[in-house]
């Protein structure tokens, strides 16, 4: 089953991927082993996106650049609003990346 | 700082995560439950330590699931890697049983993550167009090049034992009837039966670059053998010998002159060679039909061993040295247009050294100016401008959104796109949703 790489990059991701590096060169941990828990992270992690989360968020701001390759699509914004129930942020720049959903469900 | 569902969100996928691993873990001879823990122990600290969640974390002591059946591997049945993440060990990939196991196809773990559309993320902190799946896959390096042999390596090996320019003639049956055993260690007796025009396995000896051409020529040597010898059977209906015996002579590493040269008669037959032997063998095909057919070919055999070892030297020399300016390296009739191309590719084809220049008109200025100062400075600071712009706000890295998405539209320079599922890292916090909306104007 393929699952989306994406959100490796998150801290979650990061901090699993940290753990993982450390393990492997320590030699505790086989490397084949290692992709295997990220794999299942992946679907863990989206999963749990679909299932656990309910929030609605609206984005604005300034495109201040887009790209579209391999089916994903970067945005760079720039003076973002980020509005949801509970909180408001405001950022200078922010980058989104976005796979597409349909390819999950093929 | 999170908040406490975005913790929780956290939490429960940890958890998930280490229960659906733990079967690995355990289970087929895995580091155990113990290199489990260690694992989502530095997990969860790491991401207290980023604030990603909240401690201390509160489990209920909910009864673990046993673990399903393990399915019974059928040992019998070559090994399929059954997941794309599978790497065959070495032992998987070269069994003990030789000869009769077909080659396996190299390395699936190295090769390109396969996702439906090739849907991959971009490497961690660049903005770069995503490439499928060689930057993740490749960030734990399999090492199963530590193995004798790699497929990838043995296949170019392979291609080039493989005697490319070997033509058989019409009506003559493909000369190898397999592959050539991969495993070093065994060397299968190398049985040229030339009275059936076919070879059926080459002695496939230490992976050394003289030995390869040797092994090379010998292969070029016994098709032309081959087609020589079914000729001359069709001309002279003499009986012929069987070589077994003086290829494994001939592959004994370095020979003497001295044994060629007392069984090689003046004018005697040298079969056809490769590359720049073009016009010893057209003396040699006129000598063809002078001596008896045995002598001629253990000859030929052993000339060709020879010759074959100068002409891989020769090979290299072939044509004239290209001049470096000349982008037509490769092509075999540059000895031809030698004359026609100085004149007039040397023009055309000096366009890069101009390019290079032209390309970098910022750092050519700036030498001229700092000049006085040092000798080549280093500009080192002419990016430090644009870096803090990104980055020097906050502590944290770029603010990033991690999503799905459904829909982007665009009308004239208004987008609108509909994301989903989505981690958002902003102000140092970590956000989550269910549905998003953007509306951009470029």
């Amino acid at each position: 089953m393929a699952t989306f790489e994406l959100y490796r990059r998150s801290t979650i991701g990061m901090c699993l991927t940290e753990t993982l590096d450390e393990m492997v060169s320590n030699g505790i941990l086989s490397p084949e082993l290692a992709i295997q828990v990220l794999v299942q992270f992946d679907k863990s992690m989206t999963e749990a996106l679909e299932s656990q989360v309910k929030s609605k968020v609206s984005i604005k701001g300034h495109l201040h650049t887009y790209r579209f390759c391999d089916n994903v699509w970067t945005f760079i914004l720039q003076d973002a609003q980020f509005k949801s129930d509970e909180c408001q942020e405001t950022v200078s720049r922010v980058k989104i990346v976005a796979c597409d959903s349909k390819l999950l469900t093929q | 700082m999170a908040s406490s569902t975005t913790s929780n969100v956290y939490i429960h996928v940890i958890d998930d995560v280490i229960n659906k691993v733990r079967e690995e873990f355990i289970n087929n001879g895995g580091p155990g439950e113990s290199v489990l823990t260690e694992l989502q122990g530095l997990w969860e600290l790491k991401m207290m330590q980023a604030g990603a969640i909240l401690g201390p974390i509160e489990r209920s002591s909910a009864p673990k699931a046993t673990p399903g059946v393990t399915p019974v591997h059928d040992l019998n049945v070559p090994y399929e890697g059954t997941e794309e993440y599978e790497t065959p060990t070495a032992d998987m990939l070269f069994p003990p049983t030789p000869l009769q196991t077909p080659m396996p196809t190299p390395l699936p773990g190295m090769a390109q993550t396969p996702l439906p559309g090739n849907a991959q993320t971009p490497l961690p902190g660049t903005a770069q167009t995503p490439l499928p799946g060689t930057a993740d896959s490749s960030l734990y390096n399999i090492p199963t090049g530590g193995t004798p042999i790699t497929p990838n390596e043995y296949s170019s090996v392979n291609d080039n034992g493989g005697a490319p320019e070997v033509k058989p003639g019409p009506g003559r049956p493909s000369p190898y009837m397999q592959p050539p055993s991969p495993w070093l260690n065994q060397r299968p007796p190398l049985d040229v039966n030339v009275g059936k025009q076919t070879i059926t396995k080459l002695c496939v000896i230490e992976d050394t670059r003289q030995q390869m051409t040797l092994v090379y020529d010998i292969t070029i040597f016994c098709f032309i053998v081959a087609y020589v010898e079914g000729r001359e059977e069709g001309e002279r209906g003499a009986s012929h010998q069987p070589m077994t015996q003086d290829f494994f002579m001939m592959s004994a590493g370095k020979r003497k002159r001295d044994e060629f040269a007392s069984q090689y008669p003046n004018g005697g037959y040298i079969p056809q060679q490769d590359g720049a032997g073009d016009t010893i063998s057209n003396e040699l095909k006129v000598g063809q039909g002078s001596n008896t057919q045995h002598n001629t070919t253990i000859a030929g055999a052993e000339m060709s061993l020879q010759g074959g070892r100068s002409v891989s030297r020769i090979s290299q020399l072939d044509g004239p040295i290209p001049d470096p300016y000349d982008d037509v390296l490769s092509t075999p009739n540059i000895y031809n247009y030698q004359g026609v191309v100085n004149e007039d590719y040397n023009i055309v084809n000096t366009p890069a050294p101009n390019d290079i220049q032209a390309a970098t008109p910022a750092a050519v200025t700036q030498n001229d100016t700092v000049d006085d100062d040092e000798d080549e400075p280093l500009n080192e600071d002419d990016d430090d401008e644009l870096d803090d712009v990104d980055q020097g706000e906050d502590l944290n890295t770029t603010h990033l959104v991690l999503a799905q998405f459904d829909k982007v539209t665009r009308t004239k320079s208004r987008w609108k796109c509909t994301l989903k599922d989505g981690i958002m890292r902003i102000n140092n916090k970590d956000i989550l949703f269910n549905k998003a909306t953007g509306e951009f104007e470029f």
